[in-house]
């Protein structure tokens, strides 16, 4: 093994490996078709390659309905205007003229309340990137320290963790609000960011990925050739970290996204901070207003706008949060 | 995780050089960040609630607190509103998270047994509900469960029946529902992700040596999900426990007064602090439940969680 | 080392937390009436906080028309969302200590509960006391604690009895004819006959403020406060009987939709189709048909509350709200300015303009507030059958009406009663008996608060 890796080395090694992999994929793939072929003709029943099943398949339909009809539930009644959606409240049908309707839906969201809705949006871009980004790279950190390390309190933490996270979220906003409000962050930004960058889960993920993915035997071989921590750390266990850094992310990102309850304690009082969650709570609650004018369609339309870029997210990473979660399959 | 693995782990540890005479801290450079926002946003918030738990607010007073030990303790086990509400997260967790976690169970099982015809759509399906924010789910929900408004009003139209989801007796499965659909796919996909590290090669093996499909499912695959129940179990217990946010957010949609201001543990705390001007018994709420919590998700799964800790 | 260096921020967060424990008991001398420290309204000056909702959508507008008018003043005006979203963020920024707005909006009945731990400013030094006769005597009245005024009321509800037209006459009802209500159980024998209901009552913390309002109007004094003395009389007095009475009633023989509660979603649903066929609800109320019941245009028509006794003409407040000055407020003077702008000042116009239900005689009384060719008026009265709504309103808002008391713990008598009365309404027990549990209930959390409570 070299002394240090450099840049190029390491873009070298990750070339061959991906070559490598392509390579290995190509190859499975022509096995299992092969191995169908055989099937087919005698019959034999191989469970790492099995034949597709149709009954399993429809008793998964089944499940995948209940899981998708919400979604199309919630696009159908986006193509309603207010009064078509008082009247034949949430049928199935979509309304009368649903793609015009829909648009209508789509750009008053955008330019009701001088366009509140695009800022809310965007702050809500920015707890994603700032605190789960954060929240992620914390994470990483400290599952890499518990899973390779042996140090003092090791034992401890997770038992304080699992201990925290029974404590009921809700009792402790009264406390946490204080504090934030001791140190001047909230209705801030920070007042969301901050505890954004917790994520216990995470944690956990990164350590059970760590103690799989990076090899003992490497970071030793680092260390007998004289790298710091760090350096091992960035140059050798990050990389190998990657596939578990996306699915730690999904799940910050979700969690960030979705964050309802503090930030409605943390920012009541400075609306231009809002989140999209909270946003869209305030516009379900004018119904319920003296005096005020009920926008369901705006709600409605808003919440469709607001789970797309989710939505996008897990498809486009879905090639990597799988291989993520596989990971472990690596090791043969 | 499997013992295969965790064997690993041990002998890789041991390799570490470590120096019994020394401490080894280096883990501390990579842990601090975490910890630091940890105690932070949770530790000194819970010290705090322990403290604020002895002392009463009384608004007659001009809002003033005074010390009261421990009468808030006593006035919570005497307080049948609170018990009521544990009761009723208890009945739910009981029934829930066993429904939801035997079907994300299955449906990783099926995913990984590769005899779906589209695995990759049904993989995405099921984990999508997991990106919709639980505010915007129940709200859908509520709208389907309307017995005079929503699609169960207008199946009761079409087949001229009066079934109400949201009444009393049933409510709490109607909740349910909604949590098994938000988190069955993010526990579905834990397990799946376990399920997928087992070797290919360990199948071939085994289907070169006679073994059913079944007995591949129970000799190799269920040990490998035992090892990610520990942490499902935990989280799922912990979640209901803390129930809040889908009865909140459906107390406008039900019938009447259906969600009271005690429905849950939660959402009781909720109304002490913020309409009751009772932080402090909220406080002495939150320390019960979490010890409540912490003791059945300890007993529940403390032998996995030894394992893990090895 | 930069890892000591975040351990040193680290811990000085934790030192903050024990010092801000130390604050937040000494932050407890607050004294009821607390008394502004600047007066000078002439000369304000800054920039000023306001939290509160924005029901027309207007806020913005009123506010750059104040800014123009007060140079040197400055308005951020934050949008809280609700009234219950609002009063909690104010008890929280006070118990803080930090992050407290300078002006406020606040429900009417939430005034007092501020008002008593000192956290309002007792509004006398400004001159705010002389203005009482400016405004109806409804909201007035509800907003001054040990005889001083804390705040201004921004709108009002007088009650109302809005009812749909279309469904009274095919029930052979004349809603012109329900003079008392006598009258209106008479009437909803015959509507519960064509399957309507006149009415939906619940009994949960949302049907809240329409009780108060017609056990108000029926002479009840079910709470008595006198500085940290309280008397509870929920199961003899005369009014509060007579009212209970009454709704039991309508409850025993299936008359009201004991199952739908306001502003739920079944609700806005059963104003629509037509299945809730009146409502007796503050004068507000025309905003929210006109976008909550679109089916039902031209079929809704209001007219005065019934009475308990024929002849007489009682009015009683549901809802309204108005604006505070915070105590801890830097600019108090500009504070005051803006509330003394929007209440009674020009901004009260815009505000009416905007659908808001003014509460300043001088408005009620105007012949533009009636025009019905007034833009903002046509809409509404062609919602309304072509009916001059705002006349009605109006004659309803300069009725007098009793003085009531509200409990300064309102917030918490909102919800128990929404816990305790259900139970009623799902004929668990008699309303009386329900009464009672509340008032019950009304006393343990007054004694832990720390009041003299005593239950008759």
């Amino acid at each position: 093994m070299s002394k240090n890796y450099t840049a190029a080395d390491l873009k070298a090694m990750e070339r061959n490996a991906r070559k490598a992999a392509k390579a290995q994929a190509k190859r499975v793939a022509r096995d299992e078709a092969a191995e169908r072929k055989r099937f087919a003709k005698n019959g034999f029943s191989n469970p790492a390659n099995p034949t597709r099943s149709l009954g399993l398949t429809i008793v998964c339909a089944i499940f995948a309905i209940y899981c998708l009809f919400p979604f199309y539930y919630l696009l159908v009644n986006a193509t309603k205007t207010q009064s078509e959606f008082m009247s034949k409240l949430f049928g199935l049908a979509p309304g009368h003229n649903p793609f015009a309707t829909l648009w209508d839906n789509i750009v008053t969201v955008f330019t009701y309340q001088n366009g509140i809705f695009g800022r809310w949006f965007l702050n809500t871009i920015l707890y994603v990137v700032v605190g789960a980004g954060g929240a992620t790279f914390l994470a990483i950190m400290g599952g890499y320290a518990l899973a390779k390390f042996r140090f003092p309190g090791r034992k401890l933490v997770f038992a304080i963790i699992i201990g925290s996270i029974s404590v009921p979220g809700i009792a402790l906003a009264v406390p946490q609000f204080l504090l934030f409000a001791k140190l001047n962050l909230t209705q801030s930004p920070w007042a969301m960011i901050i505890p954004s960058l917790v994520s216990t889960f995470g944690l956990y993920l990164m350590w059970i990925f760590s103690d799989q993915a990076v090899p003992d035997e490497l970071l030793e071989a680092a260390r007998v050739d004289g790298a710091g921590e760090f350096r091992t750390f960035f140059q050798i266990s990050l990389p190998l970290l990657a596939p578990g850094i996306v699915t730690t992310a999904l799940f910050t990102i979700v969690a960030t996204w979705n964050n309802y309850f503090l930030p409605l304690i943390m920012l009541t009082g400075s609306q231009q901070w809002y989140p999209l969650t909270i946003g869209l709570n305030q516009w379900n609650d004018q119904a319920n207003t003296a005096g005020g004018q009920a926008i369901q369609n705006l709600v409605i339309t808003g919440s469709l706008i607001t789970i797309i870029p989710l939505v996008i997210a897990f498809l486009l990473l879905q090639k990597y949060w799988q291989s993520g979660l596989a990971a472990g399959a690596v090791k043969e | 995780m499997s013992q295969q693995t965790s064997v690993a782990r041990d002998r890789g540890a041991d390799a570490i050089p470590v120096n019994k005479h020394r401490r080894d801290w280096r883990g501390w450079k990579f842990m601090w960040p975490f910890a630091v926002i940890f105690v932070l946003v949770f530790i000194i918030p819970i010290v705090y609630a322990v403290y604020i738990s002895f002392f009463k607010r009384k608004l007659a007073l001009g809002n003033r607190t005074v010390f009261v030990g421990f009468d808030n303790y006593i006035r919570l086990f005497q307080d049948q509103q609170f018990w009521q509400g544990v009761g009723r997260v208890a009945a739910f967790t009981v029934i829930q998270v066993p429904v939801m976690l035997v079907l994300a169970a299955l449906m990783a099982l099926a995913l990984d047994s590769m005899k779906l015809h589209g695995t990759k759509f049904f993989r995405i399906s099921t984990f999508l509900p997991y990106a919709v924010p639980a505010v915007v789910s129940t709200m859908i929900w509520g709208f389907v469960y309307g017995a005079k408004y929503g699609l169960v009003g207008s199946l009761n139209d079409l087949l001229g029946t009066h079934f109400d989801v949201l009444d009393p007796s049933v409510l709490l499965v109607a909740i349910g529902n909604i949590n098994t659909w938000e988190f069955t796919g993010y526990n579905m996909l834990i397990f799946y992700s376990a399920l997928s590290t087992i070797p290919h090669s360990l199948y071939e093996a085994a289907a070169i040596d006679g073994a059913t499909e079944w007995q591949i499912v129970r000799r190799i695959k269920m040990p490998e999900l035992r090892g990610s129940l520990a942490i499902t179990v935990i989280f799922s217990i912990v979640g209901s426990f803390q129930l809040f946010n889908e009865p909140q957010i459906l107390k406008t949609m039900v019938p009447g007064n259906a969600i009271n201001t005690s429905y849950t543990p939660n959402i009781y705390a909720y109304n002490l602090s913020f309409t009751a001007n009772d932080s402090n018994y909220a406080a002495a709420l939150a320390i019960v439940m979490a010890v409540i919590t912490m003791i059945i998700a300890y007993a529940v799964q403390l032998k996995s969680m030894k394992e893990q800790m090895k | 080392m930069r890892t000591a260096k975040k351990i040193m921020a680290a811990s000085a967060a934790v030192a903050s937390m024990f010092a801000f424990t130390a604050c937040g008991e000494s932050n407890t001398n607050a004294t009821p009436g607390a008394q502004p420290t600047d007066t000078n309204t002439a000369e304000a000056k800054g920039e000023i906080t306001f939290w509160g909702w924005d029901s027309g959508n207007a806020m913005g507008d009123i506010i750059a028309a104040f800014e123009k008018a007060n140079p040197g003043i400055t308005v951020n005006f934050n949008n809280t969302g609700t009234a219950e979203k609002t009063s909690t963020a104010l008890t929280n920024a006070i118990s803080a200590g930090k992050g407290a707005p300078d002006v406020v909006m606040l429900e009417d009945p939430t005034v007092t509960q501020f008002a008593v731990t000192g956290d309002l400013l007792d509004l006398t030094a400004f001159g705010a006391d002389k203005l009482a006769d400016d405004y109806a005597a409804g909201p007035w009245n509800k907003l001054q604690y040990n005889n001083a005024p804390y705040a201004l009321p921004i709108d009002s509800g007088p009650e109302m009895f809005f009812y749909n037209k279309a469904v009274f006459d095919k029930a052979g009802v004349d809603g012109e004819s329900i003079k008392t209500w006598d009258d209106y159980y008479e009437a909803a024998k015959k509507i519960r006959a064509t399957g309507a209901y006149i009415t939906n009552m619940a009994g949960t913390s949302n049907d809240y403020q329409p009780f108060t309002a017609q056990a108000w109007q029926a002479g009840a004094q079910p709470w008595k406060v006198d500085g940290t003395k309280i008397t509870i009389n929920m199961s003899s007095d005369a009014g509060l009987k007579k009212y209970t009475d009454f709704v039991q009633k309508l409850i025993d023989e299936d008359l009201v939709d004991t199952k739908t509660s306001n502003w739920s979603d079944a609700w806005n649903r059963g104003l629509n189709d037509g299945s809730i066929a009146s409502l007796t609800i503050g004068a507000w109320m025309p905003t929210n048909l006109i976008s909550g019941a679109p089916d039902q245009a031209g079929n809704w028509r209001v007219a005065q509350l019934p009475q308990w006794e024929s002849g007489k003409e009682v009015s009683a407040e549901d809802g309204g709200s108005a604006l505070a000055v915070v105590k801890s407020s830097a600019s108090q003077a500009a504070a005051y300015k803006f509330i003394e702008y929007l209440t009674h000042g020009d901004g009260a116009q815009l505000m009416a303009d905007t659908g808001t239900f003014p509460s300043l005689k001088k408005i009620l009384s105007s012949s533009a507030f009636t025009d019905p060719n007034n833009e903002a008026n046509k809409k509404t009265n062609d919602y309304f059958g072509g009916q001059n709504v705002n006349q009605v309103l109006a004659e309803a808002a300069q009725r007098p009406t009793e003085k009531f008391q509200y409990l300064p713990y309102n917030p918490f008598a909102q919800t128990a009663y929404g816990d305790e009365v259900s139970k009623a309404y799902t004929k668990e027990i008699t309303l009386a008996e329900a009464m009672k549990n509340y008032a019950n209930k009304l006393a343990e959390q007054g004694k832990s608060q720390g009041y003299d409570v005593t239950v008759e």
